[in-house]
Order: structure tokens, then sequence, then C-alpha cells
């Protein structure tokens, strides 16, 4: 309040003090003007005054010298014309008069050379020949010309016969004005010599003068008034001087007139009053500008000290507010609700949270300016709250909404509880919104939601599971114990018991895949897969599963083909053992789900690169087989989904396949898709990607050996295949589609002495087959150029027959080119020559070895000893790790060749025993090689198996020859007796 | 939709009279027919037809009147000259666009007829070509166009009319601080005001006029033309049109000027007896005649009437018979009797029976030494009354300046002369 008080007191001395000044400056003003004003009129009273003395002058002087050459010609007259008028001329131009003129008494006149003029003075003229005075008056000549005239009275004379009773001379009225001029006011004023009745005798304005009556003109165009012209009129008359203002038009004027002094003639001058001042304006607007900076620089002065005080005044209380406001931005800033107050009338925003932007996604700005905008965010329209609901809200009152915005830019969603309370602030009311940020709730309660929503599912998965289970284990359990017992029963019967125990084992694959692919299926699902990745070759994967595929659809005289399209990349990087397991399921089923004699393409092909380290092959399997609902399409890769119908009622499936393989393409980042339409077959598509190995120069070894081939394949697009797939090699090839064809063309660069390196032969052609066009090739070339076989079919049964007819080695179909350098390799190679003979060599790599075997399970130890005893090997069984671990360190140095150990055992298990045998004292405890046995197929398993010290893993049930192959990898060659080792049995 | 007016009945009274219907076979045997070709509404004038029922009354031939619509004429004329049609007796106002119809070749020049000498000066001039040339014989209403004012008012205010440009402007300042409109200017259509302006321009400088022509020069290389519009825009400005002189047409400038709202107007003479307001507060007797100022002539101008004149078909074989007709027609006796008591000044010097106003008559002296003959609108090739209010128009709106007004005129003239395919545009 005290600060008020003073703030007051200082603006109404400030108000006073420029009052004053104001009031100082314009008593200043109006003082200096007037009396510039006064020295003006002054000025030009003077000034006039001067005029009318030299225009009296002048006329003076031309009476003077009427008078003179008066006497002159009177004397003159009697010495001749020419005189006169040579004396006149002489005048003329010294005095610079227009004419001269003799006048008689009836105004008839003569010019000094004799010419008649007609002259009209008016009443002047009277005074001439009444009065006897001289006069100054103004006419018009003949010509149009308005001249002025100054005429003396004379004796009655005659000149050239002319009786005349006055002489004249005459001046232009311009030369006249002349003589009136005033420079002073820089041209602008007026002068004019009147009659007292206001006709204008003489004008100096510049090109002529349109005012015949001064005085009438006044009356018209002035804002005299008419009492005042007849004043004025009065006074002219009188012969009177004085001085009068008007305004005529815009412009305000001062009129001096007074009486030149002969006849009853009057000098106006009529000079516009900005004219008069104009002189002495520079020194008013000098004085007035001096006084209107000094005042400025004094309240300049005096506002500055006082804006300075002003300014520091406020600038703390501005530091104090933006520190509060700063205060309150950092802490609204850091929490998640918004904060927003209104003006309860206009609706405007007083106050507005800057974490708005964070929270909401729109500029603070924006809101500031329009706090409509936030209605744009609002994701439940029906809790906008209109202001109508806003008015409703009691003073000290309030009212709740939930609430969702939408992120602007993000597109996140969060929820809010917003509050408005009515509040007054300072007598001002406002609405303050508090919107207070419930996300973290509302998602909790939502994830609660639909954790409560997975859990009913899950369970009801588990109960779906369960009794798929149930059914599916039971089927073959059943089979199993059935048969068994029927087995018992039929002991002594050969065959049955042949027949019981193909039975029993087929329920028991059966029952096995069954768990298999549960375990997967659970393994995938739990996140607990991972993927073995490696190089493989895909000529490998495709013979594998030539090999695994083309025996089931024999069976069903199934058409399996496969087709290979522009695969650049042979050799990929992946997991093999996923993608085997992927095209198996697919062509298992294209085989299960495809009548006999019907027929399945399995086409692979490599799709455009996207990336230069990558390959994305396409894997198609298609069938002509019974195919799919619509309605079942759609759940074709959900697990335990089979179409019921009578055929699928017959066939034996999980369910789970489709799944896995869905998941298991997921898992390696592809694409499955499916295509079917029932009763008219299935396309299933993978597409994969595969990084890319580095190339294997090795191959450029064969380049050098091979550089022209020559193809026989009745199919065109094979020979083309092969000839755009050898295109990156260098390697020549030319093809034919008979056999006859080929045999012409070998002949003929034979003998060109151009010999092809190689000559690939398809197995069925018509005309010539493959064999007998070897036969013809050999006849006609000898042995010297290796000739293959090319075939997709099994070619055991004929291969007796084609090597006598010259065929050097076989090449399954579809052509790759690594198998081509494959098969070719030892034909040009001695070292890989003698590594095949290595090879056979290994495989009586097991005769003389003894194991170790670490394992709980009684019938699988002893599975596993009559199968080793099959091979040559021997086993001394442990039957939990610990035992195993007694037994090792207990041996002799070379006892034991190699260690298999069950992972999962009493007492310890297999790491555990790994780890006890590695930290062991025996010489051997580093070297001995040691392999997981286990049911524990996946990737991760294996990692376990080798971090805990083992040398490979090998998957249960046991295949002999995945055994096989780790002893030789292991171990190498055997080259042990029998007799070497003593193996125990438990 | 060419119209012949066959004046058969009213030919076969006039034989009756003048023969009394009795025809001797000497008369019937040399009277010839003449072809007379002019526009419809230019024949229908009482004092044409006047002369030609004198004609045939007294000489026994007869007139073969071919009259066009006015809209058609030039057009029709052309066709008829170009397809052999022309007619003995050609009709055309003063010598405007004359070179359309090829003059050398189609028309007698009428240098030494006998009543050359009885023309006026003014009404001579019209009818001659560049070269001096009289091309044919006036006979039409004349007038004069001036400024005319209102003396009445002007004496009332202490004010004479002005002599020089310097006195008008400062007349119409004058005029101005009085509270009156000191101009009527008609800027709504009204598109006669500057040729008068330009009349000095060319007609005392035909080098000028001949360069115009040629497209070697543009308005904007005359001084004088763009002194002219800084005049007008600044009269504007200056308020000494007054008001609502955008609004004001060819139908407001009688009241204003009868009402003395406004106090001169440059218009003709004949337009205080055909269209000046009657019954009002000044009457004709109330006005007098000056120059026209609008900064081209320091003296100012005076323009001539436009005349029709009667020309003569070189190639007519009634050739002698066609300049007998108009020998015919400048008899004093029969100009006389043909003008009796029609508004207009004289074109012969020996016309007494016409009314010739005391405006123009007052200030014979100065129309003697400042008119001219109407050389913009007639000899500037692509000239333009029209595009010229339009240009002006611009101006007056302060949508374009002084400069952008004069180049708007040459734009607007060489497009007209484009139009027309006059040489070197």
């Amino acid at each position: 309040m005290k600060k008020w008080v003073g703030r007051l007191a200082l603006l109404m001395l400030i108000c006073i003090f420029g009052i004053a000044a104001i009031l100082i400056g314009t008593i200043y003003f109006h003082f200096i003007s007037q009396r510039i004003y006064e020295d003006s009129t002054g000025h030009l009273e003077e000034i006039y005054d001067q005029v009318n003395h030299s225009f009296g002058a002048f006329v003076e002087r031309n009476w003077g010298l009427l008078e003179g050459w008066d006497k002159y010609i009177a004397l003159a007259d009697s010495n001749g014309d020419n005189t006169v008028s040579d004396f006149i001329q002489n005048e003329q131009k010294y005095w610079g008069f227009s004419d001269f003129y003799f006048i008689a008494a009836n105004e008839d006149s003569m010019s000094v050379e004799g010419v008649k003029e007609s002259i009209d003075l008016g009443e002047e003229w009277s005074r001439i020949t009444e009065d006897k005075e001289p006069v100054m008056a103004g006419s018009t000549l003949s010509s149009g010309k308005d001249v002025t005239f100054f005429v003396i009275p004379t004796e009655h004379k005659a000149y050239k016969d002319f009786g005349y009773d006055a002489i004249a001379v005459s001046y232009t009225n311009a030369d006249m004005a002349s003589s009136l001029n005033v420079n002073a006011f820089s041209g602008n004023a007026k002068c004019f010599i009147i009659h007292s009745d206001g006709k204008i005798l003489l004008s100096t304005m510049t090109g002529g003068n349109v005012y015949e009556n001064y005085l009438v003109y006044l009356k018209a165009a002035s804002d005299i008034s008419a009492e005042h012209i007849d004043a004025l009129r009065n006074d002219w008359e009188a012969g009177k001087s004085g001085l009068l203002y008007c305004t005529i038009g815009d412009v305000d004027y001062s009129i001096l007139y007074q009486p030149v002094g002969y006849q009853d003639y009057i000098l106006l001058s009529v000079v516009p009053q900005s004219v008069i001042s104009a002189g002495f304006l520079s020194v008013q607007k000098t004085t007035t500008n001096v006084m209107i900076v000094l005042s400025m620089l004094i309240g300049a002065a005096v506002i500055v000290l006082l804006v300075m005080r002003y300014r520091k005044m406020s600038l703390k209380s501005r530091m104090e507010l933006q520190y509060r406001e700063r205060m309150f931005d950092v802490l609204s800033n850091s929490v998640d609700d918004i904060f927003i107050m209104l003006d309860a009338q206009k609706h405007s925003v007083d106050y507005l949270s800057p974490n708005i932007e964070r929270l909401i996604g729109i500029p603070v700005e924006d809101a500031r300016k329009d706090i409509r905008v936030l209605l744009n965010c609002v994701m439940n329209s029906d809790v906008v709250v209109p202001s109508s609901v806003l008015e409703a809200i009691p003073l000290q009152g309030s009212i709740s909404r939930e609430c969702e915005y939408m992120h602007q830019t993000t597109g996140e969603r969060r929820g809010y509880r917003m509050t408005v309370y009515h509040m007054s602030i300072q007598d001002v009311r406002k609405y303050i919104f508090v919107m207070s940020d419930r996300t973290m709730e509302l998602q909790m309660n939502k994830q609660l939601k639909e954790a409560l929503t997975a859990a009913r599912s899950a369970n009801e998965a588990k109960s779906n599971f369960l009794s798929n289970m149930s059914h599916d284990i039971r089927t073959p359990m059943n089979a199993i114990v059935g048969f068994s017992v029927l087995l018992e029963k039929d002991a002594d019967n050969p065959d049955k018991v042949r027949e019981y125990t193909r039975k029993i084992t087929a329920s028991s694959h059966h029952l096995l895949s069954l768990i298999n692919d549960v375990l997967d299926m659970s393994k995938i699902e739990s996140g607990k897969t991972s993927l073995n990745v490696e190089a493989f070759s895909i000529p490998e994967l495709l013979d594998e599963l030539n090999i695994i595929i083309m025996p089931q659809a024999k069976a069903k005289m199934q058409k399996f083909k496969i087709h290979v399209q522009g695969v650049v990349h042979e050799q990929v990087i992946g997991d093999k053992l996923r993608l085997n397991q992927i095209l198996i399921n697919l062509l298992s089923n294209a085989i299960k789900y495809t009548p006999d004699s019907g027929e399945i393409d399995f086409t692979i092909s490599e799709l455009p690169q996207a990336a230069q380290q990558y390959a994305t092959l396409r894997f198609a399997v298609k069938d002509n087989g019974i195919g799919m609902s619509e309605d079942f399409l759609e759940q074709v890769f959900s697990p335990f989904s089979r179409e019921i119908n009578s055929v699928t009622n017959k066939i034996q499936g999980t369910g789970l396949g489709m799944a896995i393989t869905k998941n298991l393409v997921d898992l390696m980042g592809g694409i499955i898709n499916v295509e079917s339409q029932p009763e008219k077959g299935s396309t299933f598509t993978v597409e994969l990607t595969f990084a890319i190995p580095e190339k294997d120069e090795g191959e450029a070894w064969y380049n050098s050996k091979v550089s022209r081939i020559l193809v026989a394949d009745d199919d065109e697009e094979i020979c083309l295949d092969i000839r755009e797939l050898m295109k990156d090699s260098g390697v020549t090839v030319a093809y034919s589609t008979e056999g006859a064809k080929a045999v012409d063309m070998a002949v003929k660069a034979h003998e060109e002495g151009k010999d092809y390196n190689v000559i690939l032969l398809d197995l069925k052609m018509p005309g010539m087959d493959g064999v007998q066009t070897a036969q013809k090739l050999r006849e006609r070339l000898g042995s010297g150029v290796p000739i293959l076989v090319l075939t997709s079919y099994d070619w055991s049964d004929i291969e007796k027959e084609a090597r006598q007819a010259g065929i050097n080695a076989f090449m399954p179909k579809p052509f790759f080119v690594s198998t081509f350098w494959q098969t070719i390799k030892p034909l040009f190679s001695e070292e890989e020559a003698r590594k095949k003979i290595d090879e056979e060599a290994a495989e009586k790599a097991m005769e003389g070895r003894l194991f170790l075997v670490a394992e709980d399970n009684e019938m699988n130890s002893e599975i596993l000893t009559e199968v080793m005893a099959m091979e040559g090997a021997k086993c001394e069984l442990a039957v939990n790790g610990q035992e195993a671990v007694s037994k090792f360190e207990a041996s002799d140095v070379g006892h034991y060749d190699m260690i298999l150990m069950d992972v999962q055992m009493p007492v310890m298990n297999g790491y555990d025993a790994t780890r006890a045998i590695r930290a062991s004292a025996h010489p051997e405890a580093k070297t001995i090689p040691i392999v997981a046995m286990t049911a524990n197929t996946f990737a991760e398993d294996v990692r376990n198996a080798m971090d805990a010290g083992m040398n490979g893993h090998l998957a249960k049930p046991i295949d002999m020859k995945a055994v096989r192959e780790m002893v030789i990898k292991l171990l190498g060659p055997s080259n042990k007796s029998d007799s070497n080792k003593q193996g125990d049995t438990k | 939709m060419k119209k012949r007016i066959f004046s058969a009945m009213l030919i076969a009274a006039l034989i009756c009279s003048v023969t009394g219907c009795a025809a001797n076979k000497d008369t019937e045997d040399k009277s010839v027919t003449l072809t007379l070709m002019g526009k419809k509404s230019d024949l229908q004038k009482s004092y044409m037809t006047s002369i030609f029922n004198q004609y045939e009354a007294e000489t026994g031939n007869k007139l073969d009147i071919i009259a066009y619509e006015d809209a058609e004429y030039e057009t029709a004329a052309q066709e008829d000259f170009k397809n052999g049609n022309a007619p003995d007796i050609f009709l055309h106002f003063h010598n405007a666009d004359l070179s359309r119809f090829d003059v050398s070749e189609n028309f007698c020049y009428l240098n030494n007829e006998k009543w050359i000498n009885d023309l006026t000066d003014g009404a001579k001039a019209y009818c001659q070509d560049k070269d001096g040339n009289i091309l044919g014989l006036p006979f039409w209403e004349n007038s004069v166009s001036g400024c005319y004012y209102n003396k009445t008012l002007l004496n009332s205010l202490g004010l004479k009319p002005a002599a020089t440009q310097a006195e008008f402007n400062m007349l119409c300042q004058a005029l101005a601080d009085t509270g009156y409109t000191p101009i009527c200017w008609p800027a709504n259509g009204c598109s006669w005001m500057l040729q008068f302006g330009l009349d000095p321009v060319f007609a005392d400088d035909p080098e000028t006029l001949e360069k115009i022509n040629n497209n070697e020069i543009s308005y904007s290389d005359i001084p004088a033309v763009t002194d002219m519009i800084q005049w007008i825009a600044d009269a504007a400005d200056k308020g000494w049109f007054g008001e609502n002189y955008l609004e004001t047409g060819w139908e407001q400038i009688s009241s204003e000027m009868a009402s003395g709202q406004a106090v001169m107007t440059f218009i003709w003479d004949t337009w205080f007896y055909t269209d000046f307001e009657k019954d009002n507060k000044y009457s004709v007797d109330d006005f007098a005649l000056m120059p026209i100022f609008l900064n081209t002539a320091e003296n100012g101008t005076y323009e001539g009437g436009n005349l029709n004149m009667m020309m003569v078909n070189k190639n007519s074989d009634k050739k002698e018979e066609a300049l007998d007709f108009l020998d015919f027609c400048a008899t004093e006796k029969n100009y006389n009797k043909a003008f009796d008591g029609i508004s207009t000044v004289n074109c012969f010097k020996g016309q007494n029976t016409n009314i010739q106003s005391d405006m123009v008559t007052e200030a014979e002296k100065s129309i003697k030494a400042n008119e001219r003959v109407s050389t913009a609108a007639s000899r500037v090739v692509g000239y333009s009354a029209d595009d010229m209010v339009a240009a002006l128009d611009v101006l007056f709106r302060k949508k374009t300046d002084v400069k952008g007004c004069v180049k708007l005129m040459d734009e607007y003239r060489i497009q007209e002369a484009k139009a027309n395919g006059a040489d070197g545009f």
C-alpha cells in the first residue's frame, strides 16, 4: 500500500511538471509568435511604403518627363517631323515606355509616327480636360492590349496637323508591374493598383490578371463580411490606409492598402500570412525547437531516472516471480501431472505447466494461445467439459473426469484424472485444471486384466493340451501295451512275434516322434530354442532330404521332383538342422496328404539379393493332394490343429508339425505361406534369408583343368540352367537334347583336338539313353574323357551296367556346381582318390574300441552294449556319474578309448562327472574323449556339454552312424584288434 | 442492308411545280441523274434535303440518293468504290480517314473552283489535305469548340476571362476559392476534351504529326502531351473539376452549367441550342467564349467544327455535272435558302440567313487568332477518343501516374492503328 502511495505521488509530480512545462512552452510560443507576427507586419508595411514611394516616383517621373517633352516638342516641331520622332524614340529606348501619344479633346490619339489610335480613359479624361491635372489611367488598345497611360494636359497644339490637348506615354501592364514587384516575399506577394471602387488598374501577378474588381472578388471569395467590405470601400474612397486579415480559399492573407497619392488610386498588397512570417519562421522554429529539446532532455533525464528506479524495482520483483515460476516449472516438469489455470471470464490461459509438450505433444505456445487445442488430443470425447459445466461448478467447488489423451507426436496414449477447481484469486475467478497422470495405474490394471486373461487362456490351453496329449499318447501306448501282452502270449509263434514286434516298433516310433514334437513345441514356445548357426551346403541338404523323402514317396508310388532355379549361393550360413526339420515336415506332410501316385514338387529358388552378404532362398512344396478348406487354412499353424475328415482321420499325426514349422520359420526370421484348395492340393512356401560364407578359393584348381563341358539332356531348361550356373566359373557349357547329337559333338571336338573336359549325360533320354550314349562315346573317344551321368533316380540298380558302359561317376539331379566339383574332384585328383580309400578304412573305426558308458537306465545301457558289440566295440558300464568318475580314475592309461556320458543321472549328473574327470589326477584326465549321450538335443545342451569339458554330443536314441562318425572324428581310424580290450558288463 | 431512298414522289412534285407538269422535250433530253452517297442521318438534315430539292427543281436533273445506315457507311462505301459502284458525289465527314478511299485516284481536287474564295478560312481548312488541296465543298452546320464560361457569374465575382494559360490557372484557382467548380469536366464517358488540347500539338507542328503517324515517335516522346496530362491531373487534384467529375457525364453538363454550379466547360456553341437546359438559373445569354487552355498553347485554342463535305468522283462520266452540282450548292442564294434559320457558324462568307451565336461573334477576334483545325481526332493515326477517356480514367482513379497514363494512351493508339492496318504499325 505504501509503495502504491509513493508511486502515485511520483506520477502526480511528473504530471504537474509536464503540465507546467507545456503551459510555459505554450505561453512562450504564443508570445514569440505574436512578437514575430507584429514584427512581420511592421516589416510588410515598411516594404510596401517603399513600394508605394518608388511607384510614386515612377508616376512623378513620367509626368515630369511629359512636361519636359511637351516643351521640347513645341520648340522642335518647327524644326521638322523627324526631329520629334527621333527624340521620342531615343527617350523611349532610355525610359522603356511603349508608345508616345498626342491626344485630342475627343480622345482620338496619334502616335509620334502618325498612327491613329482610339483611347478610352473613361472618367479620368475629365480630370485632364476640366481640371487640367495629370492622370494615370488604364485602357485597352484596338490590338486588345491592356496598357496604362500617363497623361498630362497641354495647351491646344498640333503635330503633323493633328490637334492635341494632351500628351501621353503608355506602358504595358507587364512593364508597369515590374515597377511594383516585391522580391521580399519570394514572389508570393500580389500587388495591385486599384481604383477606390475596387477596379484593378495594374497587377503584379505573373502571366496576367483575371481579377477585374478586387472588392467584388473579396466579397465573393473571402471570409470578410458584407459590412466589412462596405467599410473597406469607405476606407478606400476616403483615401485611408489599413491592414486587414482574411481567408481566401484555404489561405490566410494579410491585405495592406494605402493610397498612392495620385487621383484615388490605392496600392493593394495581398500577401499570404505564412509568407510574411516565413523570414522569421526559422528563428521561431529554432527557439521553439531549442525549448522543446531542452524540455525533452530534462524530461528524458527525469524519465530515465524514474525508469531506472522502476526497472530496478520491477526487475527485482520480476526475478522473484520468475524464480517462483521457474521453480514451479521445474517441479511440474519433473512430474507427469499437468496444471492449467484459466481466466473464468475470458477462458484465456493464465498458467500452463510446460510439461504439456512432453506429455501430450502440444507446443506450449499453441496451448497458451488457445487451450482448445487440447480437445484434439482427447481420445474419449465424452469427458470434454463444456463451458456450461465449468460455469456450473460452484466457487471453491470442483469436478473430476477420467480421460485419455494421445501424444500428438508419438501417438502414445496416457490416462489422466482431470480435476477442475473453481477458485477466486485476488477477486478474479479462475478455473484450475489439475490433470494427474494415471497412465501407470491404468497400464497396470490393463496388464493385470491381460495377465488374468492369459492365465485363463493358459489354463484352458493346458487343459486342451492335456486332453490332446492324453488322447495322442494313449493311442500308441495302448498299441505297445496291447501288443506286448500279445507278444508274451504268442512268444512261441515267430511270425506273430515278428508281426507284434513290428507294430510295437511302429507305435514306439510314433510315440517318440510325438514326444519329440511336444518337447520341441514346448521349447520353442518357452523361447528357449536357439539356433545353431554354421555354414552348410544346399546341395548336401537337398541330398539328405532326397534320401529321406524319396523312399516315402516311392512307397506311395508318388512322383517326387526337386527343381532348382537360379540358386547361385549353394553355401550358406544357417541352422541346417532346423531347416531340415522345416522341410521334412513340409515334405512329409505333402506325401502324407497326397494320395498314391500323386505328385510332389519341391522347388528351391534364390530371390534377388537385398544385401550383398545375404541370400534369400525360397522353398516351395507343392502337392496335388487332398488340400485344405479355407476355414482350416486360418488355423493350419495352430498347435494340435488337424482337419477332421474321412481322409485325415486315417492318417497318423500329432497336429504339432505345422505349428513347430511356423515357429521355427519365425525363429529364423523367415516367412511361411500356404495356398490350398480342397481336392486340388496345397503349396507351402518358405522364404528364409541366410548369410553367405566367404567363397572357397579351392575351386580355382579345378577351373584350370575343366574349361569345357558337354551336357546331354532332353530337358533343354536343365541344359540352360547348367550353363547359367557355370557362368561364373568360366567353364563353357555346350549342350544337346539328344544323345546321338551329343556323340557327334564330342567326336567333332575330339577330331579337332579340342576334347570336352567332362561330358554330362542324362540317364533317361528318348532315343539313346545315357548308358547307350556313354557306350557310343567310349567307342569313338576312348577312355580319356570323364563321363558323368546325371539322374534323379536311384542308380544302384544300373550302376554296374553303367560302369561297364564307361561311365565314370553319377551325379544326382538337380545340378549343383558344388556337387559337380565334388563329383569330378576324384577324377582329377590322386589325393582325393587316396582319401576315398581312407574313408573306406575308417568304416572299421569301431573295431576293438573300449567305451566307458555312464547310463542310469538299464535298458538303454543294455541296448547300447549290444549295438556296440555288433560294431566290434566293447562297453564298461557305470550307473551314475560318480561311478563313472571312480572307474576312470581307477583305470590304467589307455584302458578306455572314450567315455559316453549320460547327462541326467542320479548321485552325480554327466556335467559334474565330466568336470570331476577333467579335474582328476589321472594322466588322461585332460585328453580322454568324453561325449555326451543325452535326449537333451538342443543347441544350448550341446554348449553346456562343451562347457563342462566334453568333446562331443550324441542325441538319444543312439544312432550308430553318428557314434561312428564321432569316434572317427575324435579318435581317427582304428588299428586295434578285438583282443586288445576287456570290457565289463554290469 | 443497302437502302436506297428514292425521292421519286418528291422529285415528281418538284418537277410539277417547276415545269407545271408540262416539261418540254428539251428538258427531258438534257436532264441527268447524279448518284449521291451519304449516311442516312446526314442526308436527312433539313438543309441537305433543301439543297437537293432546290437542285432538282431548278436544273431538272435528278439525284439518286444512296443512303447507308451510319454504322455501315464506311465499310459499305469502300466496297462500292472497290466494286466499281462509286457514286458521282460522295459525302464524307471532313478529311478524317479518307486514306481508305485512295483520294488521289478517286476524287477531284477542287482548288480552282470559283466558290473557294467564298469559304471562310476555318471551313476551307477542314476540306484541305496535308498538301493544301481542296477535296470537297463543305456544306454542313458549323460550330466552334472553346471554353464557354458564365460571364454573369464571373462579373459577379470580380473576375474576367483568361487570355493566357497562366491567367486561366489563376482564374480556376480564384473560382475554386469562391466555392464554385471552375471547370465542368465530364470524365464519365465524354471524350472530346483531350483532342482540343492535342490540336495545337499536331496542328502547329506537322512534323510531329508525321512522325507519330509513321510510328517514329510516341506521345511519350512529345513533352507537350505529358504537360497536358500533368495539368489535367493537377487540376483534378486541386478540385478545379469539382468533387464528382468522375460521375459527371454528358447528361450532367447542362444542369451543372445552367445552375451555375460550374463556371466553365469545353464545348461547342451549337450545344447551347440543342442540349442546354432552359428555365434554370442561367440562360445562353449569360455565357461567353474564351479559348480552351489545356497547357498546350499559351494563348489557348479553339477547335473549328467538324464538317461534312461533298466530293466529286474523278472517274465518273458525269464529273462535270457533279461539279456543277457543287457550284449550285455554293451559290449564295441557294445556300442561304438551305441554311435559313439554322444555328451555325458561317462556312461561306456570304452566309447571312443562318443564326450565329453572339458568343462566337463576340469572340471572333480571339477565334481568328487561336482557332485550329480538328487535327488530333482526325489526323492522328489510331486516335480513339474513347481510348483516351479510358486512359485518363485510370489516371483519375489513381491506378497509374502521369507517365503511365501517357503510356496507356500510346498503347491504345498503337493497338487501334494495328487493328486498322495502318502502315508502319
